[in-house]
């Protein structure tokens, strides 16, 4: 197999970061130099983008992307025609079914999990073999195989509701570095604001004290810990001058009214932003979509303000055409029982669901896969989360079929090994 | 033997310095263990490092400056930089012995005793949280001059008295805390007893021997495992305290290759299995348990009890050898065997000797620090400049860069920018301070359970140094701090010169005199400004955040 192209001193170089992008400037020029055979590669792939929106709990699949109007299981929302002939979503996603020509759904996902503590982590880590170490979530694996891009900022940010700041839990055995930076409530985390006392000036000033110190001591050493120290307070400062990115004070009426004010709504909008200025991947959590008790009632609020920011954010990439080179993905831990119980309810089902994706590498106006008449069973292939991670490494340019973690000298698949990319998703 | 290069002091120190002798003979006196020392270390490190050097066909690099010296010695034995004052009476200081002096100075410095405490605290608990009893132990064990083997012998198997010690229980009811719905983590105290205290890392020997190191058969791991499994936090007592249960018979375990069912009683790894008397139902007590307390009761046989008597002894090689690496990480900056929980016949020493003559100087000390620290610190090999050092240097040519901890680094903030005295040690934080070190630990530590080993730069670091109010009050003029004294000057290049002592210990050179004189004269109007600034940009150099 084939190692991931930062190896060697690259890999060195990045482990001693917090995160692997490139900087601009001073602190590119003090990069090691990348091995020139991968390098064209690198920044080929590394204009590739990730939104990964994730619907904690459970969105019901019948209730959104697999309707089954009229069934024994089907509840009381009527499918309607989208924007592609012949593929019908819930009536809950009346604005997303006008988006359908940009969308590709996954109907046949069938996985291994039906308990939240495990499976969340089991899906977002794709749930490979049991190898006794713990995987990277995706947004970590994806920022450490894309490597650098040219945004100067870091690679892996998560928007999310309540407490931010910086998580490693993601990261597993690639190294706290690889954790994301999350924004609680959309907020930057501590320390991110300027200092009231110091102006601009002042900053860049201390900056400049601080690059001279550090010319000064990097003469007759070795540029390893200069260069590094000196990236991190170069994305430290970029991030602080691009504070305007988390001001939600600057976005524009019509855009706040047509994502929803609502926490969700808010949050994507704020993720729209994060990657037009270039952020590699975005994680975008929901919470309470756990619908054990008056699923119908839950569902018809929870969906309606997932589809009116999922719609306005998918119409926004597309017509900007961000969309060519971020690949969107909508999903939850597992689906959600057709049978509905006696709260009227429905309970988790990993046997049976959906997801959506879009963007960069995935066709674009299709249905994969099918379910039986009840949504009970997969009636198609079923995919475990194993095949999504080998499709969305190939529509990110990734081979996850060649391209091997190196654990401390243990090579270890990037996928699961008995799964595959999946042909009829990706261009 | 302590003291006996003193010889060639000039004549005005003669009194004191004869005072001096007669003091460290009576130490000696009331030690005699430490007549069995590792007095000539200093001499077997140089001359064996020599000989690899010569191997290698490269030159030792430079000796390093006074002020590099005195940095540096000062960072790893008293856990800061030194003074303005400090480094101005080493570097005038014509005594040709000074550096001796300055290193014996420092190993007698109650500041000494708590840069180990902090020190083992980080290396044992990896930064796990910090618990009051735990900093009591190892502060009182450290002022004490505690031989290590006592130490882990105190931690292998804690005591819940006398009350000095029972918080080194903490290092095993930590490891035994719930977390979640998952599993007490017996495999992860026992695998953390082997890297800590044997520099054996047995994770992987937990299911099968493992692959491809021949030494760490999956005895060795269940062995330790019988014992510690067999623990569980005592929930009669406020303190950190461990039970155990009677331990009535031996382990199975099978391979998940080969699926053959073994038995193993307590065993040390690498050591001999012990057998488990048996006892009558009823008897298994020394003293019997209590329910309605909650008492767990102790029983007659005692695993912990066995692990500790032959686990931390000067019999048991790899236990010296394992502080031998640890310590010689410490003061070189790379362990002689790397990663250091890696000792094993496959991953030989890069000095195998050299590793061998630290093992015995350890055991020869009677397993206590000062005395081997000493003669690192005297070595030439320490005392080596790391100016100079290319990426491809020999190891060992050079002095090599070491990573400050958190610790390391907020002694050294408040010793720069402070009033000029070395910050006073008070046995209990007050509330504010505490909530410093948290957040210079929570900015500049590892993740829990991640040993802090290589210098890692970290975005949440560089957020904290730039825009912190902590970061912040330190550079703003107040009470005879560093600022304000610069502030009160209008001579720029006594600035440039207080500044670069009190920051980088060093005198500045002329570019840098220039630099900053420049600075300063463009800023005339807002002068106290700019001379915060100066201090943040030195304060966040990559010179200021390492040991070199």
């Amino acid at each position: 197999m084939l190692q991931p192209h930062c190896q060697s001193d690259q890999h060195q170089f990045s482990r001693r970061r917090w995160l692997g992008t490139a900087a601009t400037g001073t602190a590119a020029a003090a990069l090691p130099l990348f091995d020139p055979a991968v390098h064209a590669t690198l920044l080929q792939r590394s204009a590739k983008q990730v939104l990964f929106i994730w619907l904690d709990g459970g969105i019901s699949q019948l209730e959104s992307w697999d309707p089954k109007p009229n069934t024994e299981f089907g509840g009381p929302f009527r499918a309607i025609p989208t924007s592609v002939p012949g593929i019908h979503l819930s009536e809950l996603l009346p604005q997303t079914a006008q988006q359908m020509q940009h969308l590709a759904i996954v109907r046949s996902l069938c996985t291994q999990d039906n308990a939240h503590s495990s499976g969340v982590d089991r899906i977002q880590r794709g749930d490979p073999q049991d190898r006794g170490v713990v995987y990277p979530y995706f947004g970590s694996a994806v920022t450490k195989l894309l490597g650098p891009n040219a945004s100067g900022l870091p690679p892996y940010v998560w928007i999310k509701p309540l407490s931010g700041g910086f998580m490693h839990k993601d990261a597993g055995f690639l190294g706290p570095q690889y954790g994301s930076l999350a924004f609680g409530d959309g907020k930057p985390p501590q320390n991110l604001l300027q200092h009231a006392d110091v102006s601009d000036r002042f900053l860049q000033e201390r900056m400049d004290i601080r690059a001279f110190a550090d010319r000064q001591y990097a003469r007759g050493r070795p540029a390893a810990s200069t260069a590094a120290n000196g990236f991190v307070y170069s994305m430290g400062l970029e991030l602080m001058q691009r504070r305007q990115l988390f001001d939600e004070s600057t976005f524009s009426s019509a855009d706040v009214q047509r994502y929803g004010t609502h926490d969700l709504g808010r949050h994507m909008l704020l993720a729209r932003r994060m990657l037009e200025a270039g952020v590699q991947f975005v994680k975008v959590n929901s919470y309470g979509w756990d619908t054990h008790g008056d699923n119908f009632n839950g569902s018809l609020s929870l969906v309606r303000r997932f589809d009116q920011p999922f719609a306005a954010l998918i119409s926004d990439l597309a017509e900007s055409g961000l969309l060519d080179q971020v690949l969107v993905i909508a999903m939850s831990e597992f689906g959600r029982t057709p049978r509905v119980n006696g709260h009227l309810g429905r309970d988790h089902w990993p046997e049976a669901w959906s997801l959506c994706m879009a963007g960069a590498g995935v066709r674009r106006g299709i249905a994969v896969g099918s379910t039986s008449d009840q949504g009970t069973w997969v009636t198609s292939e079923p995919y475990d989360i194993g095949h999504m991670f080998h499709t969305w490494f190939t529509a990110l340019g990734i081979n996850s079929r060649e391209v091997a973690w190196d654990n401390h000298g243990q090579p270890l698949p990037i996928a699961h090994e008995h799964c595959h990319p999946v042909a009829e998703l990706l261009v | 033997m302590f003291g006996l290069q003193h010889h060639s002091a000039p004549c005005f120190a003669r009194p004191l310095r004869l005072l001096r002798v007669v003091l460290l003979l009576l130490l000696v006196w009331f030690r005699p263990i430490e007549i069995v020392t590792a007095d000539d270390l200093a001499q077997r490190i140089d001359s064996l490092l020599q000989q690899s050097l010569a191997v290698a066909q490269v030159a030792p690099g430079p000796v390093s400056s006074d002020a590099e010296f005195c940095r540096r010695v000062t960072l790893d034995l008293a856990g800061r930089i030194p003074t303005v004052a400090e480094l101005s009476k080493f570097l005038s200081d014509p005594d040709p012995q000074r550096r001796v002096v300055l290193v014996d100075r420092l190993l007698d410095s109650p500041e000494h005793s708590r840069r180990m405490a902090d020190l083992f605290h980080v290396m044992l608990m990896e930064r796990r949280g910090d618990h009051p009893e735990w900093t009591l132990f190892l502060r009182t064990s450290f002022a004490q001059q505690k031989p290590w083997d006592q130490l882990v012998r105190e931690i292998l198997d804690p005591q819940e008295a006398p009350e000095q010690i029972r918080g080194a229980a903490w290092f095993i009811t930590r490891r035994l805390e719930k977390v979640g719905q998952q599993e007490t983590d017996y495999p992860g105290l026992t695998r953390d007893i082997g890297r800590l205290f044997l520099g054996c890392d047995l994770q992987c020997a937990q299911c099968h021997d493992h692959l491809t190191i021949s030494d760490y058969r999956q005895i060795e791991f269940q062995g330790l495992y019988t014992v510690y499994r067999n623990t569980s936090i005592r929930t009669d007592v406020k303190f950190p305290a461990v039970a155990e249960k009677p331990l009535t018979k031996k382990t199975d375990f099978m391979s998940v290759f080969d699926k053959q069912p073994l038995l193993v009683g307590p065993r040390v790894p690498f050591g001999v299995e012990q057998e488990i008397p048996q006892f009558e139902s009823g008897q298994e007590f020394a003293v019997a348990p209590d329910r309605a307390k909650n008492f767990p009761g102790v029983p007659k046989f005692r695993g912990l009890q066995l692990i500790a008597q032959s686990l931390p002894a000067a019999t048991n090689r790899r236990f010296a050898e394992n502080l031998a690496n640890r310590l010689w990480f410490v003061m070189f900056g790379s362990g002689l065997v790397n990663p250091l929980d890696q000792l094993h016949d496959d991953n030989p020493a890069t000095h195998p000797e050299l590793l061998s003559a630290v093992a015995d100087a350890v055991t020869a000390a009677g397993f206590r620090l000062r005395p081997v620290l000493r003669e690192m610190a005297l070595s030439d090999a320490y005392q080596r400049s790391s100016c100079g050092a290319a990426a491809e240097a020999v190891l060992y040519q050079y002095g090599r860069e070491k990573r400050l901890s958190a610790e390391q680094l907020l002694a050294s903030v408040l010793t720069a920018c402070g009033a000029g005295a070395p910050t006073a040690i008070a046995d209990a934080a007050s509330e504010a301070e505490q909530k410093r070190a948290d957040a210079f630990v929570k900015a500049f530590g590892n993740i829990p359970g991640e040993p802090e080993l290589e210098f890692s730069p970290s975005l949440k670091a560089a957020l904290f140094v730039l825009n912190d109010p902590l970061m912040q009050e330190q550079i703003q003029p107040r009470g005879g701090n560093l600022a304000e004294r610069l502030a009160i000057s209008s001579d720029d290049t006594a600035v440039a010169d207080e500044l670069y002592r009190a920051v980088l210990s060093r005198v500045p050179e002329a570019e840098e005199v220039r630099f900053v004189c420049e600075y300063l004269a463009q800023r005339r109007e807002i002068r106290q400004q700019a001379i915060s600034n100066l201090i943040w940009g030195l304060l966040a150099s990559t010179e200021f955040c390492l040991n070199h």
